[in-house]
């Protein structure tokens, strides 16, 4: 009871000491709620932003995917659809350093139980030697990383490396090229872009469309197969735009074993080797005599008689013994026609013509593979002579594919390109022959494939036109009289014509169904008509009915009376 | 004056009559909403979530009626032998847990696996409360009096990270912290102690094991991985933003059910739900959620003892903290955790705690007006 009158401060003190506990703690409630209520309405706010403001949606991340894969080394190549043709793979590569290397015996036998394709001697050296980095392997598979970690071999170490891959294979190889080991790029687009593919971020879209190159390819390799030539080569080209769609040149190789492509494989026929083309050439030496007006569509030349020019004599494989009007001489292909059109326009004038279509130098397509024409020092009649039929200037298939376009499109010559144009960027080209010659041309090349040599090119409803050209093989100072090479030209559809379409054999044999012949329109006729065949419906091109006026447009008077009257009146 | 004063006795009826029925009617409103997205996430079915769920509900239920009808100066007396038990049960997770999602956390009891850890978040709020009710406001300023109550958050927090669920461990740390703040400690405590926590960072993130780092590089660039590691958050962010204003409707929300979006029915049910009810549902939802917690601030700033008071807000920050890292993370605002959306994600132990936890916030409520002096009896 006597601590009683002590107990008043004490609880006072306790009172107050409560209260303001109590003050504080409110006050800190006060300031917890506070904070929970902002950040409640941050995550409010968060959710009207994501529920209402974002873009989320999948798209976004796919593509967010692609961009991150892209920087690999080396910039993907797709065809002019995006389909991929070349892109980079992340591999590992084993290297070690040998001074670390404990046991070299003993670490090579080891890595042989993981990697059964090395050699465990030379392994076995290079972990002997002095130096500081030896590769062992590289590009290794992850099952093969996965094992030689397993190994547990000090010293050991993996570089991550970047390895070309090619998923179509050997398709279009030659135009795409390969890398080597380093990524380098060795061949074809690979070499001439080597330096763009390492720093540019998107894609490369190529000129080729991957379908086309896959139906060039299987054709001419069937053809190929079936008469026994030594190789093809083939090219499929926009007129309108001078991309080129496919390019084949046959036997091919597959980039994606840079060491097993043997040197002569890797030689692309279709730009870097020249040949004299042999008839297809008349396709010129006619365009250039009717634009220059030294004949017309209805005169004509006499072909009775073989020309005789120094030790050559020039004469018809076809001969009829007779005049015969400028569609007869396209048709039949008549040297001796031909030779007389070419000699009425003059050396200069044959010789600038042929310039201004590119046959003098190498075309400048985007290939370090092209090659220069092969043409006479000095040009006199005799090579005047030879030329309007297509021998003694050998130039390159593309040369070729490329001065046909430029005669069938209406007269303009665009340079060959493999890079996708847009539509937008087509360039304005040259104009080479007047639109009056063109639309004549592509009469007469229409005319042979209806009546003429290059029946087997035939593709209903694609109106094609084209020439065959059938060349012997020089050897050494003279010709081979049996290793031909035989070709034959087109485009299509001939009343507005898109795409040039060349197949050429190199020395293909006769066979029984064509009685022996080897010529173009016998053996690379029909790979052009198969071709067109399947790939205009591919390219969303539709058959012309038969009843369709546009094919009256393309009809042609071969030897009309009044061309008769004109040579009797002119003789 | 030891025991309970008569005064402060109430009856039972009058105590029923007393509970917080508008609480619990949230509580059971945002517990539906959690059914409904159960029942959508199995396609329509009832099984194998839903009925499972409304069970655990009713049992929940009937345990937060009785924890709030039992007299608040019970809890008191025994806060520290829970916390005890708790901590016992965590040692034994360490012992003998079984091996769940890899990571050992479940206690099993034959008829239930139960995650001390979860339960140990009530825990630390009791034991704390309890703590700071017998300390004085000057002594909670000196550091020696906070040593004991970090030790208490520290134990726990320890077992769970070694089990390892650095989540949980974070969790427990800042329910705690949420109890430290209202009993008073100074502020610049916690300022050192954020700065500690900043300094140990570079230290920790050597201790974390590479598929938590991975989780942390995750959530700075989700798109780095879309295909592994990000892939959660990135399907979580599509199907919230396929969602819009008004949702796809119930049951229409194609990531969920494609399957595209995994532990749909867990941890990420807020996208579900986000995705099917849209803007407006996510809202709604997070309203519910605001509701319980200004009812909790209420309760506690109503309550007469510190013990009360204290306990109520470290329940209050525990519902708040889950709500926060739940959705925050599915938002990918902060890095995955296994933190559930409280009476929502499919689980027991999680429903358990939170009815255990509310049952506790309503016991405050009904002995508001009870008084318990700082060495235990009742008072005045």
């Amino acid at each position: 009871m006597t601590g009683k009158r002590q107990a008043p401060p004490e609880k006072i003190r306790i009172e107050g000491d409560r209260k303001t506990a109590i003050e504080m703690g409110r006050n800190r409630l006060m300031v917890a709620g506070a904070l929970f209520t902002a950040a409640f309405t941050v995550i409010g706010i968060r959710v009207i932003d994501v529920s209402v403001f974002s873009e989320n949606t999948e798209p976004r991340y796919t593509r967010s995917i692609a961009k991150d894969e892209k920087h690999n080394g080396r910039a993907d190549i797709v065809d002019r659809n995006g389909v991929l043709m070349a892109t980079s793979l992340s591999t590992a590569s084993l290297f070690a350093n040998p001074r670390l290397v404990l046991d070299p015996e003993q670490a090579a036998l080891k890595l042989a139980t993981a990697l059964p394709d090395i050699d465990v001697k030379v392994i076995e050296k290079k972990l002997r030697s002095n130096r500081g980095f030896v590769w062992l392997k590289r590009h290794l598979t992850p099952r093969q990383q996965y094992a030689v970690n397993r190994l547990g071999i000090p010293a050991l170490n993996f570089q991550r490396e970047a390895r070309r891959m090619y998923p179509m294979g050997s398709l279009a190889a030659h135009a795409l090229g390969f890398t080597d080991i380093d990524n380098k790029g060795l061949t074809g687009i690979e070499r001439y872009f080597d330096k763009e593919l390492r720093t540019r971020q998107d894609n490369m879209a190529l000129s080729i469309d991957v379908r086309v190159q896959h139906v060039l390819e299987h054709e001419l390799g069937v053809a190929m197969k079936k008469f026994s030539a030594i190789g093809a080569a083939g090219l499929v080209m926009d007129v309108t735009t001078g991309e080129v769609v496919a390019m084949s040149s046959l036997p091919s190789f597959d980039p994606n074993q840079p060491n097993a492509i043997a040197q002569d494989l890797r030689f692309n026929r279709t730009t870097l080797g020249v040949y004299e083309m042999g008839s297809t050439f008349k396709i010129f030496t006619t365009a250039m005599a009717l634009d220059a007006g030294t004949v017309s569509l209805h005169g004509g030349y006499d072909a009775t008689n073989p020309i005789r020019v120094a030790r050559f004599t020039i004469r018809d494989f076809h001969a009829k013994k007779r005049w015969l009007s400028v569609p007869e001489i396209f048709m039949y292909s008549s040297n001796i026609g031909t030779v007389k059109m070419a000699l009425d326009v003059g050396i200069p004038g044959h010789r600038n013509f042929l310039t201004t279509i590119g046959m003098m130098k190498p075309v400048a397509i985007e290939l370090s593979e092209t090659g220069s024409p092969l043409s006479p020092n000095r040009w006199r009649e005799i090579n005047s002579m030879t030329i309007s039929f297509g021998h003694g200037l050998a130039v390159s298939p593309l040369h070729l594919v490329a001065g046909v376009s430029a005669m069938v499109n209406g007269g303009i010559y665009r340079t060959p390109t493999l890079i996708r144009r847009n539509p937008s960027e087509t360039p304005v080209g040259k104009r080479v022959i007047t639109a009056e010659t063109s639309a004549k041309m592509r009469r007469l090349m229409r005319l042979v494939v209806k009546n003429g040599t290059g029946r087997n090119a035939a593709a209903p409803g694609y109106l094609v036109g084209g020439k065959t050209g059938t060349a012997e093989k020089v050897s050494g100072r003279g010709y081979k009289k049996k290793a031909l090479i035989s070709s034959f030209v087109a485009a299509f559809p001939m009343h507005k014509p898109r795409y040039v379409v060349l197949a050429m054999l190199d020395e293909a044999k006769g066979t029984k169904e064509t009685f022996g012949y080897a010529t173009g329109g016998w053996v690379a006729a029909p790979v052009v008509g198969a071709v067109v065949r399947r790939i205009a419906p591919v390219l969303g091109m539709r058959p012309i009915k038969e009843t369709d006026p546009v094919r009256e447009t393309l009809s042609i008077e071969i030897s009309g009376k009044s061309a008769r009257e004109r040579r009797v009146a002119t003789h | 004056m030891h025991g309970f004063a008569p005064s402060q006795r109430l009856s039972l009826g009058r105590k029923i009559l007393q509970i917080n029925w508008g609480l619990v009617l949230l509580i059971t409103a945002t517990a539906a909403v959690g059914i409904a997205m159960l029942y959508s996430a199995a396609n329509g079915s009832w099984n194998p979530w839903a009925t499972r769920q409304i069970a655990r509900y009713g049992v929940g239920l009937v345990i937060l009626i009785t924890i709030a009808l039992v007299d608040i100066r019970f809890w008191y007396r025994y806060a520290y032998l829970i916390y005890g038990i708790l901590l016992v049960m965590l040692i034994a997770v360490e012992v003998v847990g079984s091996v769940g999602m890899g990571a050992q956390r479940w206690i099993n009891l034959g008829v239930i696996k139960l995650q001390p850890s979860e339960l140990m978040k009530v825990g630390i709020a009791l034991a704390l409360a309890r703590y700071f009710h017998g300390v004085s406001a000057e002594d909670v300023r000196r550091i020696p009096y906070l040593l004991a109550p970090i030790l208490m958050i520290g134990a726990p927090s320890a077992l769970v990270l070694k089990q390892p669920d650095l989540g949980t461990a974070l969790f427990l740390i800042m329910t705690g912290g949420a109890v430290f703040f209202v009993a008073g400690v100074r502020l610049w405590k916690f300022g050192l102690v954020f700065a500690a926590a900043g300094a140990a960072v570079p230290i920790a993130w050597s201790m974390l094991r590479p598929y938590q780092q991975k989780r942390i590089f995750t959530f700075l660039d989700p798109e780095t991985d879309p295909l592994g590691a990000g892939y959660h958050i990135l399907q979580s962010k599509i199907a919230l933003g396929s969602g819009g204003l008004f949702g796809k409707g119930f049951m229409q929300g194609s990531q969920s059910h494609l399957n595209f979006l995994p532990e749909k029915q867990t941890d990420f049910i807020f996208t579900m739900l986000a995705e099917e009810f849209g803007m407006v549902g996510g809202l709604v939802l997070l309203g519910l959620y605001m509701l319980i917690m200004v009812y909790g601030f209420a309760i506690s700033l109503r309550s007469r003892t510190h013990f009360g008071r204290l306990l109520a807000m470290g329940i209050t920050s525990m519902l708040f903290l889950y709500v926060f890292i739940n959705i925050a993370m599915v938002m990918g605002l902060i890095p995955v955790v296994g933190v559930p959306l409280p009476l929502i994600s499919y689980g027991g132990t999680a429903m358990l705690t939170l009815m255990i936890g509310m049952g506790f916030l309503i016991c405050t409520y009904i002995h508001r007006d009870v008084t318990i002096s700082r060495h235990g009896g009742g008072d005045g």
